[in-house]
């Protein structure tokens, strides 16, 4: 699998691979995008970080409620003004808002944690 | 009608509600206690504000702006549920097939960017009768 996959998601304007701390370890973005490896690095330790505090939720609410089905998770996103991040595992792919279907960007970075 | 009926109207949909972005306020409808609303308000709220500060500190880091600022909001995809956020209206929908997506365009056309009709944006997305699907 290579983030090849991942620009094949409908809208896709970039993807990007990280690592468990969230540093950038390989991306591509699409020509003409306002997206930069910085941006791609920051957003990249934003989502692990925010995966991490939607575990701890996910857990804390399951065992406070009763209500399962969160765990384990499948991914986050951040949905931005004009595009937004989706991320699981140690992949991630933006896709421009108005183009976006978030069931298949989650479904293709299902792909790479399989 | 209110967003969180409307949202309420959809097959797969458990709750949803709306939070206040000061103070405990909040209103909500669906299948979890008044109390389980409460928190997830105050879960709701305090991710949003702080990935609102996240997104400042990234947008940053592009030498113009980069489009993801405002934030509008955030999704977390469970194993069977789905909790989405956009603006101070969460929802918590089942894993069906082609909800997530129908969720977050209602979303976004009542509180977010989407300026059109949101059946016509979803007619030119999915296809099919949505109307009867919703409404």
């Amino acid at each position: 699998m290579s983030l090849d996959r991942l620009m094949q998601v409908p809208g896709a304007m970039a993807a990007f691979q990280y690592s468990d701390k969230g540093d950038l370890v390989d991306h591509q973005i699409k020509e003409g995008t306002e997206l930069t490896p910085q941006v791609l690095d920051l957003l990249a330790h934003t989502c692990v970080a925010n995966l991490a505090v939607a575990t701890l939720e996910a857990r804390g609410w399951e065992q406070l409620t009763g209500q399962a089905g969160f765990e384990p998770l499948q991914g986050f996103s951040l949905v931005g003004l004009d595009w937004s991040a989706v991320v699981n595992g140690n992949f991630g792919v933006v896709v421009r808002n108005r183009d976006a279907d978030y069931e298949a960007a989650f479904a293709a970075l299902a792909e790479f944690k399989a | 009608m209110r967003i969180i009926s409307q949202l309420m109207q959809i097959p797969g949909v458990i709750a949803a509600g709306e939070y206040a972005y000061r103070g405990d306020r909040y209103a909500y409808e669906g299948n979890i206690s008044s109390e389980h609303a409460r928190m997830a308000s105050i879960l709701c709220r305090a991710n949003t504000l702080s990935m609102n500060m996240q997104t400042e500190l990234f947008s940053s880091f592009a030498p113009e702006d980069c489009g993801c600022k405002p934030l509008q909001g955030w999704i977390v995809r469970g194993r069977d549920i789905s909790v989405c956020v956009v603006g101070n209206i969460f929802c918590f929908c089942q894993n069906t097939p082609g909800l997530l997506n129908d969720v977050m365009t209602i979303m976004r056309a009542k509180v977010g960017d989407i300026e059109e009709n949101p059946l016509v944006y979803m007619y030119a997305k999915i296809g099919g009768d949505v109307h009867e699907k919703l409404y």
